[in-house]
């Protein structure tokens, strides 16, 4: 090989060279390790936060283990800490939530405190442990000196719509503890995954297998910002600028998922930056309800809106908002439910975000449905069970306690689990009814049918036959996102992640008939742009629902749906004719466009189809975008200035490529201006987040 | 290394809770992990650092292996993830990590360890993107054969053997001409 090849030589070289562990570190390491050891044999059983909580004379030990660069660390972390906590329980008399909810908090606070007036009992890992701790109480504590007297008082009344900051801080660090074991459970799930590959398998759905190999593909590359443990999104790209004289014609899917916004949340209240691909705009936007008009009849299932603005962040450009407003459905109306839960109880689930949520959430549903609906109660972990046979809602105490008696443990035979809970959707199917499985878990599946495209197959099935389904996710650390929409998508229901108590009582509770009654399905939007008004466009968000021009008019074609009362709002940033503000340079041999008679009014044209729940064949809406915007009412441009505030904030949070010097700032000022009346404090909430992502990103 | 059906009971008995076969897997693990950490890492200290976590970690989640697949496959992934880890908790504390100043190795034990060289090596490598630094150590470090590597990485073996041919070609192409 010639000299160029050196480096790569050298490279080979040094890494074949094969040095021997210093004796001290090795010696050092193996006490721990035995220790720990002994400490995990003893301790199996307990719970984790127990654990790790108890002082052990042993586990002194541990604190012989260097960590550099942390003197004078442990007084500041003290005087942060009681700084925080003195605060914490001040805001303790705020807080509205449930009792249950509170009382994990406050171990929680206990955990830390005794975790740093102690530090040589830290028994984990305690490098890396202990740094997350101070992280998550530096991060928690900075906001509180910084905010002025009015942001004070509305901090406190956003006590009543979720926990405070410093409390979810806290409650996060407990959370960092258990990362590493759920990593490790992940992984011996990947292992058990492998397993059940191997074997010959007797379900006849298990065809191919190629799929999990894919799954684990993300499993081990750790996510750009940190700390998101094994949590598994699919790569998103945010849509390009598209020149109007190149391709006029854009084509999406409705999306009415929130999942990502509170998983978002979540990220945001631990401290840190979602990974990009976890954001999506469009779940962001649609995570809040607008209040566009209702639609005048039932016979066309929802009313369409369109503002024209400026754009925020783009001088020159322009934002065109479509609204859709489902019809909302009056409760005497409301179709029978035949409902079976799927939940599942594996170990994984037995931290207090998951199974204890998962009951708690569905008692709140149960408090919504009618007396004659019924509901059934499938669990699946290492094998699959029927807990509760279809049982009537007047029956509630015999379903209560059935739900009460779930406790976690083994893994996850999601596949099976799915199975059986349509067999029974099916035993008590009423093509009257709404049949709809709704499924609560961390989002492994590693039993059963192992291959996602058999098991999204085999959904996609039931649905044509009318059972749907629900997806609810629950949990941090190994959640499969993309596995979850994409059953949910092909279940014609919606994918929802429910990180609090509050969360499920917005899907739940607040959306219930949304989350439930589909009124529309196959929703469609196709926006064709006028060339000689507009230069360029782009789409925000809908990333993942992109359709082809085609697909518009083939009925074939599945897309989201809407249920009652759901909006669905989507924003396109254009750039007028004219403007300098474009970003694509004319071309040079393409002729400039031959002007259309008399459409110079409009920026395009956009057409809706969606199918009537049981009809096969598609409806069309269509109007034009008109470029005085028609009768904007100061309501709806109320609406579309928050849903504009979101949207920027999305963008942020995916690296800001198209919004120039638009600052968090410029988004919490836009989202303060714009909360209208805000009944369950879900965009005061918003402003809070925005308030804490800038935080992290000065971290 | 130990024969595999000693090993093999060894870590039954481990995952049982029996202590000395655990001591006797520790033993059996250490030197892997410390020479992976090590050429990950390119110095002694945070290479201890990491292989003690890893330690930890090999001892709380002994009970969780299967034996479906290969040990050495789970206990490089066990390190693989340790590394990332430790390096992604001390980034947020050293954001200049990279730009850090080495300390020159000392220590007889270190001898013939060109740490500074491979620091920079495995630096370039790292800036190719991620899994590029685990990929070429399994494979030019450790022997692996490019399946083997994309097992435990849990990545397409195809994707090792791109990423072995890009190391190549970044470090011809860009350093080549500084070693004539």
């Amino acid at each position: 090989m010639s000299n160029s090849d050196q480096p790569f030589n050298d490279l080979e070289k040094l890494l074949q060279t094969t040095p021997e562990p210093a004796k001290d570190a090795r010696e050092k390491a193996r006490r721990l390790a035995m220790q720990a050891f002994a400490e995990s044999h003893a301790e199996a059983g307990e719970s984790a936060l127990a654990g790790n909580n108890k002082p052990t004379q042993t586990s002194a030990e541990a604190e012989s283990v260097e960590i550099k660069d942390r003197q004078g660390f442990w007084p500041r972390l003290r005087q942060t800490l009681t700084q925080q906590l003195t605060e914490v329980f001040d805001m303790k008399k705020q807080w509205l939530v449930s009792g249950a909810f509170a009382s994990v908090s406050l171990i929680a606070v206990t955990f830390v405190l005794v975790r740093v007036t102690q530090p040589e009992l830290i028994t984990t890992a305690p490098g890396v442990e202990r740094e997350r701790v101070l992280e998550e109480v530096v991060v928690a504590a900075e906001p509180a000196p910084g905010r002025e007297a009015p942001e004070m008082a509305e901090a406190m009344a956003d006590v009543s719509a979720g926990p405070s900051e410093a409390d979810l801080a806290a409650r996060a660090s407990v959370e960092r503890q258990r990362q590493a074991e759920i990593v490790m459970a992940q992984r011996k799930q990947a292992e058990e995954r492998k397993m059940v590959m191997a074997a010959p398998s007797q379900s006849p759905l298990v065809t191919s297998m190629p799929a999990p190999m894919l799954m684990e593909d993300n499993a081990i590359v750790p996510p750009a910002s940190g700390l998101a443990g094994d949590d598994e999104f699919n790569e998103l790209d945010s849509n390009p600028v598209q020149r109007v004289a190149e391709s006029p014609v854009s084509t999406f899917s409705v999306d009415v998922d929130t999942a990502s916004y509170s998983f978002v949340r979540r990220m945001l209240n631990n401290g840190v930056l979602p990974q990009k691909d976890a954001v999506r705009l469009e779940e962001m936007v649609n995570y809040f309800d607008y209040q566009y008009p209702l639609p005048e009849s039932k016979k066309v299932p929802f009313s369409t809106s369109v503002v024209v603005q400026d754009s925020p962040w783009r001088a020159g450009n322009k934002l065109i908002q479509i609204g859709i407003k489902g019809y909302e459905l009056p409760r005497e109306q409301l179709p029978k439910s035949n409902l079976v839960f799927l939940l599942d109880v594996s170990g994984s689930m037995s931290q207090p975000d998951k199974l204890p949520l998962v009951k708690q959430s569905m008692e709140l549903l149960l408090s919504q449905l009618n007396q004659d609906d019924s509901v059934a109660i499938v669990v699946y972990a290492g094998a699959a069970g029927t807990v509760l046979e279809p049982t009537a809602v007047r029956e509630r105490e015999k379903i209560v306690q059935a739900l009460n008696q779930l406790t976690a443990g083994g893994s996850t035979a999601g596949g099976e689990g799915i199975q059986l809970a349509y067999q029974l959707a099916e035993s008590q199917y009423d093509d009257k009814a709404v049949n709809r499985v709704i499924l609560a878990t961390d989002g492994d599946f590693n039993v059963g049918i192992t291959d996602h495209s058999a098991l999204t197959d085999f959904i996609e099935r039931k649905r044509d036959k009318g059972i749907y389904l629900s997806v609810l996710g629950f949990g941090q650390g190994n959640y499969h996102d993309n596995l979850m929409q994409n059953l949910a998508q092909n279940g014609n229901g919606v994918a929802a992640y429910i990180d609090t108590l509050s969360e499920a009582q917005k899907v739940l509770v607040h959306q219930a008939t949304s989350t439930l009654f589909t009124i529309a399905k196959d929703v469609k939007i196709q926006v064709e742009f006028n060339p000689v008004t507009v230069a360029e466009y782009r789409l925000l968000g809908f990333e993942s629902r992109l359709l082809k021009q085609e697909d518009f008019n083939n009925d074939k074609v599945d897309a989201g749906d809407i249920g009652a009362g759901h909006t669905v709002t989507a924003i396109y940033e254009i750039t007028p004719v004219g403007s300098d503000s474009s970003l694509i340079d004319d071309s040079r041999y393409q002729p400039g466009e031959q002007p259309v008679a008399d459409k110079g009014d409009e920026y395009g044209f956009l057409k809706l189809r969606y199918k009537l729940p049981g009809d096969d064949n598609s409806q069309l809406i269509q109007q034009p975008i008109l470029i005085k915007g028609g009768n904007t009412s100061e309501l709806l441009r109320r609406e579309a200035n928050f849903a504009t505030a979101v949207a920027g904030f999305a963008q942020l949070l995916r690296g800001g490529q198209y919004t120039g010097n638009w600052s968090y700032d410029d988004a919490l000022g836009l989202a303060q201006a714009n909360k209208g009346d805000d009944a369950y404090g879900y965009r005061t909430e918003f402003v809070q987040l925005v308030r804490k992502a800038k935080l992290a990103k000065g971290m | 290394m130990s024969p595999p059906s000693e090993l093999d009971a060894w870590l039954r008995a481990a995952q049982k809770g029996d202590q000395a076969a655990f001591a006797q897997v520790f033993d059996h693990c250490y030197g892997t992990m410390y020479r992976y950490a090590l050429k990950w890492s390119g110095n002694v200290a945070d290479a201890e650092d990491i292989t003690q976590v890893a330690s930890i970690k090999l001892a709380k989640s002994i009970g969780q292996f299967q034996f479906d697949a290969a040990f050495t496959t789970w206990l490089y992934r066990l390190v693989v993830n340790t590394a990332i880890d430790w390096q992604r908790s001390n980034q947020r504390h050293h954001p200049v990590a990279q730009a850090e100043t080495i300390e020159p190795e000392t220590g007889d034990s270190q001898a013939g360890f060109n740490g500074v060289l491979l620091q920079q090596l495995i630096a370039r490598v790292a800036e190719l993107g991620e899994g590029f630094r685990e990929a070429v150590i399994l494979v030019l470090g450790e022997g692996f054969s490019h399946r083997e590597a994309a097992e435990v990485l849990a990545v397409q073996e195809s994707t090792i053997s791109w990423r072995i041919h890009q190391v190549r070609k970044v470090l011809t192409e860009q350093l080549g001409g500084d070693h004539e």
